[in-house]
């Protein structure tokens, strides 16, 4: 599986649009916004934001694309003709997924230590990885849900964007729904990117009581087993298998 | 002497929705032998393929195997290519190499490479290569364990005179070393060429069977090609 994970990385990082979307746009947004507004306070949020929404979108889209273009071109039908366990192989593309989030953050978390002034103790850098682990997982998930999903590239594009931009919207990433409406803010408690900002927020601020960081990190773990459990029923070998609720249908109407 | 059976497919039957595409087939592959598939579009070789690999499940019939797993001793090769978007043609393999537990050096991945004149394309994109190194990539790929049993789906198909005489040659150097082949193709003059026996299969059945010589003299037809039109243009 190390193998199989350290090609993966190589490979990610050879990427032009894992260069450009997953390392230097967060970077390039993290200094724009950071120096536009600055405000200290701001800074924090600014943070997190940045954080959370990259691995909102490079875990949860790139993945999507990814599974898709690997089941259509037949990897994971050869996949399955060889000893190498499935489970092992989204284990090592989780990884590599991971290790990446975790780089591109800590280049993010440095930048925002001596360009915007943000100060972390290392309590709080030692949780903001742990939240930073979850989440990739979690929305790695949602990424070959999203793939499981789709039947192409137009496919896997809108419903990944139509999973991940109400998750953005609904949540305190970037500004505060203080003043939302109701239906908003419990809109936002039922989806696990809240907790994972919100225990990104915690983490980071000084001034946070850090034993309240628990409650949102089980919340998101919880929202994590409920998605790596609906991927894997969802998930297909091959592009010709057909989504799962369909494949109901069709037996169905072979019986017919 | 009849060599011993790899895998026995007993009473096959397959269907998607209201459509059969595998019905009753029964079918031996030999130790040694380089059995090919042929039959028109639609005839179910592909999903006889996939259900002697156990890719999918049939709905009736039994397979019988020679091991109790056989997956460390097969490889296959699809009609599609595939590989891992942005990697080398060398990481491909060093990925299918690991699927198959095998930690291989870069030597030992360029032994591979050679072995499929693709030495000078090690570092080169796998999706950037030409359709006749693609095809002999993926056949790489199915080479990195050494297997008993090597599946090839169309491993001809849409390539050019030269592209086709490299893989044939290939199949041909694979089946003399004691490889067991299975292959499915449209191009009867290839069959001829490397089948040692074939099975023709059409509306999910097989209609005929035997070497390529015992089927001509059977059906008293002068070339593979014209039995295939023949047994496939009458009446189901």
């Amino acid at each position: 599986m190390w193998i199989v994970m350290t090609t993966m990385l190589r490979s990610m990082l050879r990427d032009i649009h894992t260069l450009v979307w997953n390392i230097l746009f967060p970077m390039a947004m993290l200094i724009g916004l950071g120096l536009y507004f600055n405000d200290a306070a701001y800074s924090y949020r600014l943070l997190g934001g940045v954080l959370t929404t990259n691995i909102l979108f490079g875990a949860t889209m790139v993945t999507a694309f990814n599974v898709m273009a690997h089941r259509n071109r037949g990897i994971y039908k050869l996949l399955r003709a060889t000893p190498f366990r499935t489970v092992s192989f989204i284990a090592a593309m989780t990884g590599a997924r991971t290790v990446l989030a975790l780089l591109v953050s800590a280049c993010v978390i440095l930048m925002s230590l001596f360009l915007l002034g943000v100060k972390l103790s290392l309590t709080g850098l030692g949780l903001m990885m742990l939240v930073l682990l979850i989440g990739t997982v979690c929305f790695t998930a949602l990424g070959f849900l999203a793939a499981n999903l789709s039947r192409d590239e137009n496919n896997v594009n809108m419903i990944s964007n139509l999973m991940s931009f109400p998750l953005l919207l609904t949540s305190e990433a970037f500004y505060s729904l203080e003043h939302a409406p109701n239906w908003i803010v419990t809109l936002g408690h039922l989806q696990p990117f809240h907790y994972l900002v919100d225990a990104m927020a915690i983490a980071m601020h000084p001034q946070s009581n850090v034993s309240s960081i628990w409650m949102p990190l089980l919340i998101l773990a919880g929202f994590t087993i409920l998605i790596l459990g609906a991927a894997a029923w969802t998930f297909r070998w091959d592009a010709e298998q057909p989504v799962r609720w369909k494949q109901g249908a069709a037996r169905k109407a072979a019986t017919m | 002497m009849i060599s011993p059976t790899l895998i026995q497919a007993k009473g096959l039957r397959k269907g998607y929705g209201q459509r059969t595409v595998v019905d009753g087939l029964n079918l031996d592959i030999r130790e040694g032998e380089v059995l090919a598939i042929i039959g028109p579009n639609g005839a179910g070789k592909s999903t006889t393929l996939d259900l002697l690999l156990g890719l999918r499940r049939p709905d009736a019939g039994t397979i019988t195997y020679w091991t109790t797993d056989p997956s460390p001793h097969v490889g296959l090769q699809l009609q599609s290519t595939p590989f891992f978007a942005g990697f080398t043609a060398i990481e491909n393999l060093r990925m299918f190499a690991a699927f198959y537990g095998k930690r291989l050096k870069d030597a030992q991945l360029m032994e591979h490479l050679h072995r499929c004149g693709l030495e000078e394309f090690a570092k080169t994109d796998a999706l950037r290569l030409s359709g006749g190194q693609q095809k002999r990539l993926a056949i790489a790929m199915t080479l990195v364990h050494s297997p008993k049993l090597l599946f090839l789906d169309e491993p001809t198909a849409a390539l050019d005179p030269r592209a086709r005489r490299d893989i044939r040659e290939l199949i041909r150097s694979l089946a003399d070393k004691g490889t067991s082949i299975v292959f499915t193709s449209h191009d009867m003059e290839e069959v001829h060429k490397l089948a040692s026996r074939l099975v023709l299969i059409r509306d999910g059945r097989i209609i005929a069977s035997g070497s390529p010589e015992e089927l001509l003299s059977q059906y008293g037809t002068a070339s593979l090609e014209q039995l295939y039109i023949q047994l496939t243009d009458e009446p189901a």
